[in-house]
């Protein structure tokens, strides 16, 4: 992950001026005395996240590493930490980034079985952690599709924080250009959607290649309810 | 940008005709007031059982038990809240819950309700962390929470007015802008994911949108009788309900991100009379 934003270096600590007059000081407890009023938003931002010991950082995220990693921004997510949509210059450049690292599965993608498809796109577990921690053990993570797709016509609870999916393969047909494009949008939507809501599932191994293969199938099967 | 002129105005403009700034008003009747004036609002109508619901509303049994525990002599020194300084003074309560965050002189720093509710429970009555009354921190039956609706509830029908004269304030309302826009997590979401449109919904629920007032109004309300949970909640359990459905890391109570959350989101609602105690899904 990029540490590209301001890191610890826009910090203004004062050596003197005791700023924190109560024993429960929050700035005191981590890092000497902190002017907040002397950083721009986002350092300060920044340093709330990183420096105050607001999150349960020690924690381990079911991807592996620790939930400060979590919380530190790689290049898109910095990118895109924007009120509305980005601009030409920034969409390029997210574009470019998301190209640069999307990986092709080995021997290319493919359509798994529509059947676990439909159970992984309407799975909303996984990955969370805080103060209830999912596990990974006992239960397979999803891909939380149904939260911003409709999908299935004759499923009736779907977010529309997305646009709906119901007869996507149907249109579409199933071909391999077909088959690259949804990999390369359900992996890394951004080289397609600039700073868009959908998280990058490949990308950030969310979802495994195997997943991926499923759900695709549940999109572009001709079989699926998706396309009946 | 009508919006914006609106909210230059005095507080008390913005509000609907009936309200005043610092008029106390029936949560029931703030409700019907915003069901009335925004009649497409998908967000506001979504449950027309809460609405029938909300006269009755379960979190108004806490009330009287926080009041109770408000006033009486209570914690290692024996003493009540009422030298508890909520920003308007000692035992001050009138319209105190809806002009937080604020920044305190007497600890140098901004504080959000349930931090400064925590710190008076410490420094005035002398209880810990380890005590249930400051550690235990949810539930219909934990002090926390009576304390809170009750002290939210003197404020019900007021505008939310969080200061921003102190640079602290506005430097915490600031950042507090960016957390909301800030990508992160195993899912890439920011806040406004999924409150940066108007009518978007997630499954079965329908989003609040952080730029209509109305609607963030209700959505910042807590305390509410949240009836999936069947138990009073704060902002504070909101804030880390999302932040974990969001994939981030886990938050921690009393800490300054929920603050400067708090402090933007209070900001994004000013001008919009505060249901409280509100009832949600
Ligand atoms: C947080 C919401 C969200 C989730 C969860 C989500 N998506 Fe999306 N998806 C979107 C949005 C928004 C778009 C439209 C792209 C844009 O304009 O940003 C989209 C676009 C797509 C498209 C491209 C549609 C086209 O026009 O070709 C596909 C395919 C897709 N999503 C599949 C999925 C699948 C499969 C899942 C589950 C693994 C999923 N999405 C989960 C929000 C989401
Ligand atoms: C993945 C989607 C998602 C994200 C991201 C998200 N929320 Fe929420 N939020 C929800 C849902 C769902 C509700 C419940 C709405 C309902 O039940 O109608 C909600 C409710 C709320 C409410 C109270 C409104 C209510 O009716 O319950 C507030 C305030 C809020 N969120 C603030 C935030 C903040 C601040 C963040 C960022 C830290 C955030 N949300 C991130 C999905 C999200």
């Amino acid at each position: 992950m990029l540490g590209n934003k301001t890191g610890g270096a826009g910090l203004v600590v004062l050596a003197s001026t005791v700023l924190i007059a109560g024993c429960d000081g929050w700035m005191g407890e981590t890092s000497g005395e902190v002017d907040i009023t002397a950083m721009n938003a986002d350092e300060l931002a920044e340093y709330l996240v990183l420096e105050t010991d607001s999150y349960r950082f020690e924690q381990e995220a079911q991807e592996g590493g620790s939930a400060r990693e979590r919380m530190k921004q790689d290049g898109i997510q910095a990118a895109c930490s924007l009120e509305g949509d980005p601009d030409a210059d920034t969409a390029g450049e997210v574009i470019a980034m998301a190209r640069e690292s999307y990986e092709e599965p080995p021997g290319g993608p493919r359509l798994g079985n529509w059947r676990r498809g439909a159970e992984l796109a309407r799975s909303g577990y996984g990955y969370r952690i805080g103060h209830r921690n999912d596990d990974h053990g006992s239960r397979e993570p999803g891909g939380n599709c149904y939260a911003c797709h409709q999908m299935d016509p004759a499923e009736e609870l779907y977010g529309t924080l997305g646009p709906s999916l119901a007869g996507y393969g149907a249109t579409r047909g199933n071909d391999s250009s077909v088959v690259n494009y949804v990999h390369q949008v359900v992996s890394n939507p951004h080289q397609y959607f600039p700073c868009t809501k959908m998280p990058r599932f490949g990308h950030n191994n969310f979802l495994t290649e195997e997943q991926i293969a499923h759900i695709m199938a549940y999109l572009l099967d001709p079989e699926s309810p998706v396309n009946q | 940008m009508f919006k914006k002129a609106l909210l230059a105005l005095p507080v008390a403009m913005a509000v609907g005709a009936a309200a005043q700034a610092g008029e106390w008003q029936d949560p029931n009747d703030v409700l019907q007031q915003f069901l009335q004036e925004n009649p497409d609002s998908a967000y506001l109508h979504q449950s027309e059982m809460n609405i029938m619901m909300m006269p009755d509303n379960p979190a108004l049994w806490l009330v009287d038990e926080g009041e109770e525990l408000f006033y009486a002599k209570r914690g290692p020194n024996n003493v009540s809240l009422e030298g508890c300084d909520f920003g308007k003074g000692p035992g001050e309560l009138d319209g105190a819950y809806v002009e937080l965050p604020r920044y305190f002189e007497d600890t140098g720093k901004v504080m959000d309700f349930e931090m400064r509710l925590v710190h008076c429970m410490k420094e005035l009555q002398g209880f810990t962390s380890d005590d249930a009354a400051v550690g235990q921190r949810h539930g219909n039956g934990s002090d926390i929470m009576k304390l809170t609706t009750f002290i939210a509830h003197q404020s019900s029908g007021m505008a939310w007015n969080p200061p921003l004269d102190h640079p602290q304030e506005q430097a915490m309302r600031d950042a507090g802008e960016k957390l909301f826009y800030r990508r992160g997590g195993a899912m890439d979401f920011n806040c406004a994911s999924c409150h940066g449109d108007v009518g978007k919904q997630i499954r079965a629920s329908v989003l609040p949108h952080v730029g209509t007032g109305p609607e963030w109004s209700k959505a910042v309300s807590w305390p509410a009788h949240r009836a999936g949970h069947d138990n009073v909640r704060s902002q504070n359990h909101r804030i880390r309900g999302c932040v974990w459905q969001m994939r981030h890391a886990g938050i921690k109570a009393d800490t300054p991100v929920n603050t400067a959350l708090i402090s933007y989101w209070n900001d994004q609602a000013r001008g919009e009379p505060a249901i409280l105690p509100d009832l949600k899904r």
